[in-house]
């Protein structure tokens, strides 16, 4: 990131009296999840997610949707946590937490539109990982829910001139990064990356929040940007966008974080990218569902 | 608007559809594999259903069994030929894709009208290849009229539809629709473009005045050399009764018919995947189609 725009982002958060704090029981998750991998305390896990009761009600609901389900339904969060490990209750409660939490606040994008986005991108990011055969495809789940996070954390930090940056992409039909350089002289990738250290998400995650439209910046985290990209714009494209019509034609196959996925997995060149986004749309159904759910009251227009 | 559809029927068939039936996941492969058309879970419950109306009449009690019926008996060219009817019928009505719509009209249409060399010949061409009884043409007529002929002076629009079938090409000549074929136009268009008849809709001259209907047969290579020079190709269903070296055949026949810069468009849920490298798959929202690269295009990029 260039140093004065995360001099400007990092003077502007502490402001307006900075950031949103890490809700406590993510910090707590963090705490348990980063012992050593024989140590982690299972027993602990459990009683934090069940200390909050409408958390836990929500977890497992989440465990046993469709973007988590199992073979067998879990009961309780003992049962989800056993049948579901460590790595994919994080994503739960993760998936279950953050919703309801920033709700509240005064956000440019309304939230049922902004976390069909991410729970989408989550679990289309999943799909496309295991599709090329990339191995631990559950890894790619967390990066896809928080891709965006830098919207949220304009919406905070810069609510109206981020209200206009929406406003304008709309109605000009111009990508939102390139409206947000434009008016903000930075991205939701620059913010969201500042949002990502503040709450110390893990690397690999930060990385493809900050680079998920700069995919050969990423690093080590190149082929995880390249699959965040197309799950987020395969989304946007099949009724998980930000809930305008974005008028545009993409030529995936040619764009090049897809180019860079085929150089590296043979699996890429035999998926059918039309039949792919065929499938989306059950998909969408089942996040759309989800989300009514979480927003019990407000429902999706667009 | 699709998951709407999708929402309500899954609701009311979903009992029908039993996704981890093995047979019926073979049988799903199978007509992917056949025909390029692929049943994603939301329309599962679809092919269950038609597939069993064929089950029924060849009295046939398991998915498993109907498979070995299109793969290994003698008849099974003419059975799956009669399941792909079975699964395509009532894919024929107007404006039946509410995104491919959107798409044409605030994405590709733009794109056309500014494509170089048009300014000075003022002229869209479409060719709408196995137009059944007419109503895809005759929806992309109305369409052109709103969107090019009423805002564009001095613009002609000349459509094409093309069908193997007598019979299909005298009932769109009659252009005369009843509830099934309309139920996606509006109040507004149906008083515009149409005469009420009983309770059926004739189609008005001024629709009809841009389309020429012919009898074609996708396959006849003599006649497909002089189908050249359109800026819209549509052939939706027709493709999935073609063996592979046919459907390539007829794919290439397209993309020589098409200026560059053109675009393709098959059904719903039908693919070229592995049939032709020459198109690209061009994913607009809710809805793919295939474009031939303009010049300058060529070397990737957004479409």
């Amino acid at each position: 990131m260039n140093p004065a725009t995360e001099t400007l982002l990092q003077r502007r958060a502490a402001a307006l009296g900075n950031l949103p704090a890490m809700p406590s029981v993510l910090q707590s998750l963090g705490v348990c999840l980063s012992a050593n991998p024989s140590e982690v305390n299972i027993e602990r896990i459990v009683e934090l997610i069940s200390y909050d009761k409408a958390l836990a009600a929500q977890c497992l609901r989440m465990a046993n949707s469709a973007l988590f389900r199992g073979r067998a339904e879990v009961e309780s969060i003992r049962g989800a946590v056993l049948a579901l490990g460590i790595w994919r209750i994080r994503d739960v409660v993760y998936s279950s937490a953050l919703p309801n939490f920033l709700a509240g606040s005064d956000n440019c994008m309304a939230p049922p539109v902004f976390w069909r986005h991410a729970l989408g991108t989550a679990l289309v990011s999943q799909h496309l990982a295991q599709r090329l055969a990339i191995p631990n495809p559950d890894r790619f789940y967390l990066a896809g829910l928080l891709h965006d996070i830098g919207i949220i954390a304009n919406s905070l930090l810069f609510r109206d001139e981020f209200a206009r940056v929406l406003h304008r992409a709309e109605t000009s039909e111009t990508p939102l990064c390139e409206v947000e350089q434009q008016v903000l002289g930075f991205t939701h990738c620059e913010s969201g990356r500042i949002l990502a250290d503040t709450w110390r998400l893990p690397r690999e995650v930060a990385s493809v929040i900050e680079y998920h439209h700069h995919v050969r910046a990423a690093g080590d985290s190149v082929e995880m940007s390249c699959v965040i990209y197309l799950a987020d714009l395969l989304c946007r494209l099949r009724g998980m966008g930000y809930g305008y019509y974005e008028a545009r034609g993409f030529d995936l196959a040619s764009e090049e974080p897809w180019l860079i996925l085929q150089s590296k997995y043979a699996a890429a060149k035999e998926l059918d990218l039309a039949r792919f986004t065929f499938e989306l749309d059950q998909r969408a159904v089942e996040v759309q569902e989800l989300i009514n759910e979480i927003f019990k009251d407000k429902r999706i227009v667009n | 608007m699709a998951l709407e559809t999708i929402g309500t029927q899954v609701a009311t068939d979903s009992a029908d559809a039993d996704v981890s039936d093995p047979g019926l996941l073979k049988l799903r492969d199978l007509i992917y594999r056949i025909s390029g058309i692929y049943h994603p879970d939301s329309k599962f419950y679809l092919l269950a259903t038609r597939a069993r109306r064929r089950m029924t009449e060849l009295n046939v009690a398991t998915f498993s069994q109907y498979f070995d019926q299109l793969t290994t008996h003698a008849s099974r060219d003419a059975e799956m030929r009669r399941l792909l009817n079975e699964i395509t019928i009532g894919e024929t009505y107007c404006f039946r894709s509410p995104a491919q719509v959107d798409a044409l009209v605030k994405i590709i249409l733009p794109k056309l009208l500014a494509l170089p060399g048009k300014q000075s010949l003022k002229k869209l061409r479409i060719w709408s290849a196995g137009c059944s009884t007419g109503e895809e043409p005759y929806s992309l007529s109305i369409l052109m009229m709103e969107e090019v002929l009423a805002k564009h002076a001095g613009w002609k629009v000349e459509i094409i539809a093309t069908d193997l079938n007598e019979n299909s090409i005298a009932k769109c000549n009659e252009g005369v629709y009843g509830d099934y074929a309309m139920r996606n136009v509006t109040p507004e268009r149906r008083a515009k473009y149409f005469r009420a008849e009983g309770n059926r809709f004739r189609v008005n001259d001024e629709v009809r005045a841009n389309i020429r209907f012919e009898r074609l047969n996708l396959q006849d290579q003599s006649r497909m050399l002089f189908m050249r020079g359109f800026d819209l190709v549509f052939c939706c269903n027709v493709l999935i009764y073609f063996d592979r070296p046919a459907k390539q055949r007829t794919v290439e026949h397209f993309h020589n018919a098409l200026v560059p810069g053109g675009y393709f468009f098959l059904g719903e849920c039908e693919t070229l995947f592995g049939i032709n490298d020459q198109f690209r798959l061009i994913h607009f929202p809710g809805t793919t189609g295939y474009g031939k690269p303009a010049p300058g295009e060529e070397a990737g990029g957004k479409a």
